[in-house]
């Protein structure tokens, strides 16, 4: 495998996103195309071992993310496993997505990426990491980079041969293990199918089976399902995000499904709880359960002034 | 607050990365910065202003225990930012007369059993038709409901003492000219009750937005859904009130466009489609543009009467 440009120092690239300074285009280009390398070569599933800790949603919530490094570790003293939706809805999309690639490209053993459905040209279109991208680099350029490489990302990882681990949950085409290893997963998400249903889907306590939303796309899975599929494949967990959860965590299904939500007060407004979920090597898993960075109130006003107050910034509004 | 202690992991087993070079040189420092308290839940905020105390409480979403516990007062699934402990609530101290606004009876409005006619994200047609050949066993829809939690609430009154309420006046309107004046605004808040991304296919907000002048106040309880590719709707509910007169004005404006006509008309202002995505994010952007579909005023005056009818009119 071809190496990096020699003008790509990807020590000094991480160094300057822990300080939150962006890269240059021509670094991003030439580093998600040595990241869509690395990805190619990951199956569809990715079997790790632990110890790992596990992160959900981080919706480019930068300084939320330098905490979770805080708090668990950093890398590669500590493996990660990311679940997805790592842009959109945050002010620093842009910082979080590079700094992840980044240290997957110096650690690929280490840290393990999952795709989330906001890892999709559709959907970063409409909530925010598009415009975030043509507003820092001045062109669609750099977004045009991240999301060719977002085609790459692995759709599962299993860990220890006992926990499944995806960002939305089950598929109604997807019995075993082995079904998702034959997705042709290089493009975008599509609406339906096994692949969208991995990144979409949503548990639902209150039923066994699969149910169609009343949406009229997607499903929800209930708890026959993950028994189901969990005797089938011989494990004894299912592991994902997706959903926004008070307490940072969720479990249901009798313990057999966990979520775990790393976006603390999430959208700076929602005043939620995050976690991430440390799998220790006998397979015992702990939640570290934590709150919001406190380097975002420094942006607070920016947060709340971009979000909700439209272009005239800041208070008084004289709204009618 | 303690940060929390470092996890207790073993040293990364050799298998999967050998020769690690030492990455203290580009780690940030390890962090001194005290701790923020946790999100607490902060005091109401409360002004008041002649006759008149306006009280505002913005807290975090839920727990689930709470969620769970209204899921099943309302029947339907909730959505999953629900700030129910959040409230706005108008008073008028000498008649006990009140006008609160909360997540809960907002959500009660919202049609549960789907008799209205249910939205479907705009690809749903062409994902019936290809999902029939991978899994046509599954029929069961999970129990219909208005998923776009589209409301009319206008608020949740509790007559004066003396049994005033709001009443329809086809003749009351809000004064926009004085209120369009740059008075000083004593006291201004903005509540959000509820809010869903709808799975990442638009978004439906219900937020209340106060501001308080020397002589009158406004407030805006604003639904606003974006269905992407479908649809824009926006409920208004407008209050005002002239504290001389004691007297409340509640205008309610519903408004709805097709998703692409609003597109067309943000084009036709001139908009580049990066701005016209930014646009669809912001209710203020897109309400104007929006046919008005139904508008309702009422009103009540909460004076004393003193035995003298009604004075200053």
């Amino acid at each position: 495998m071809p190496g990096l440009p020699s003008s790509v120092d990807l020590d000094e690239c991480i160094s300057r996103l822990y300080k939150k300074e962006l890269l240059a285009e021509s670094v991003i280009e030439a580093i998600c195309a040595k990241t869509k390398e690395l990805l190619m070569r990951e199956s569809n599933v990715v079997h790790v071992k632990a110890p790992v800790t596990v992160v959900g949603d981080i919706h480019g919530q930068f300084y939320d993310l330098i905490e979770i490094f805080r708090i668990g570790g950093f890398c590669p003293d500590t493996n990660y496993l990311f679940l997805g939706d790592y842009v959109d809805r945050g002010m620093f999309s842009v910082e979080t997505i590079s700094l992840l690639v980044c240290l997957k490209l110096r650690y690929p053993n280490r840290l393990h990426l999952i795709r989330g459905n906001h890892e999709s040209r559709g959907v970063t279109q409409s909530y925010g990491f598009y415009t975030e991208c043509s507003r820092k680099y001045g062109n669609a350029n750099v977004w045009h980079h991240f999301t060719d490489m977002f085609d790459y990302l692995t759709l599962s990882v299993v860990i220890d041969d006992r926990i499944f681990c995806v960002h939305g949950g089950l598929s109604p085409s997807i019995h075993s293990i082995d079904q998702i290893k034959i997705i042709d997963r290089f493009r975008e998400i599509p609406h339906e199918g096994p692949m969208a249903d991995l990144v979409w889907s949503d548990p639902d306590p209150e039923r066994d089976e699969f149910s169609l939303s009343p949406r009229g796309a997607g499903y929800t899975f209930g708890s026959q399902v993950v028994k189901k599929f969990l005797d089938v494949n011989k494990m004894d967990h299912i592991l994902r995000a997706h959903q926004l959860c008070q307490e940072g965590y969720q479990t249901l299904f009798d313990n057999q499904l966990s979520t775990v939500w790393s976006a603390p007060n999430y959208c700076y407004r929602c005043g939620n709880m995050a976690s991430v979920l440390e799998v220790g090597e006998n397979g015992d898993r702990m939640f570290n359960v934590f709150d919001a960075a406190p380097e975002n109130d420094q942006v607070k006003d920016m947060q709340m002034g971009q979000d909700k107050m439209g272009e005239q910034g800041q208070l008084p509004d004289y709204f009618l | 607050m303690e940060r929390p202690p470092p996890p207790p992991f073993s040293s990364p087993s050799p298998s999967s990365q050998t020769n690690l070079p030492s990455t203290s040189s580009f780690l940030p420092p390890p962090a001194s910065i005290p701790r923020p308290p946790s999100p607490v839940q902060p005091p109401p905020r409360s002004h008041t202003q002649s006759n008149f105390t306006i009280t505002t409480l913005k807290a975090p979403i839920l727990k689930s225990h709470p969620i769970d516990a209204l899921q099943s007062r309302l029947g339907i699934p909730i959505p999953e930012m629900i700030f129910g402990d959040n409230h706005f609530t108008l008073l008028h101290t000498p008649s006990s007369y009140s006008l609160t606004f909360s997540a809960e009876p907002a959500l009660d409005l919202v049609d549960k059993t789907g008799s209205t006619g249910l939205l479907k994200v705009h690809y749903a047609t062409a994902w019936s038709a290809t999902r029939e050949k991978t899994s046509a066993g599954i029929k069961e829809v999970v129990k219909p409901f208005d998923w776009s939690y589209t409301t009319s609430y206008r608020g949740s009154e509790t007559p004066s003492q003396q049994g005033k309420k709001l009443e329809k006046d086809e003749k009351a309107r809000i004064p926009v000219e004085l209120l369009q004046r740059r008075d000083p605004i004593l006291f201004a808040d903005e509540v959000v009750l509820y809010e869903s991304e709808l799975d990442d296919n638009g978004v439906s907000i219900l937020s209340v937005k106060v501001r308080v002048m020397q002589a009158r106040m406004l407030v805006l309880c604003r639904f606003f859904l974006r269905l992407d590719n479908v649809l824009c709707r926006v409920r208004d509910t407008r209050v005002y009130v002239d504290f001389g007169e004691e007297r409340v004005v509640r205008e309610y404006t519903a408004r709805e466009g097709e998703f692409g006509e609003v597109k067309k008309k943000l084009y036709m202002e001139g908009l580049m489609p990066d701005q016209i995505t930014i646009a669809f994010r912001d209710a203020n952007q897109i309400a104007h543009l929006l046919p008005v579909v139904e508008h309702e005023v009422e009103s009540v005056c909460l004076k004393e009467e003193a035995g003298q009818g009604q004075e200053g009119r």
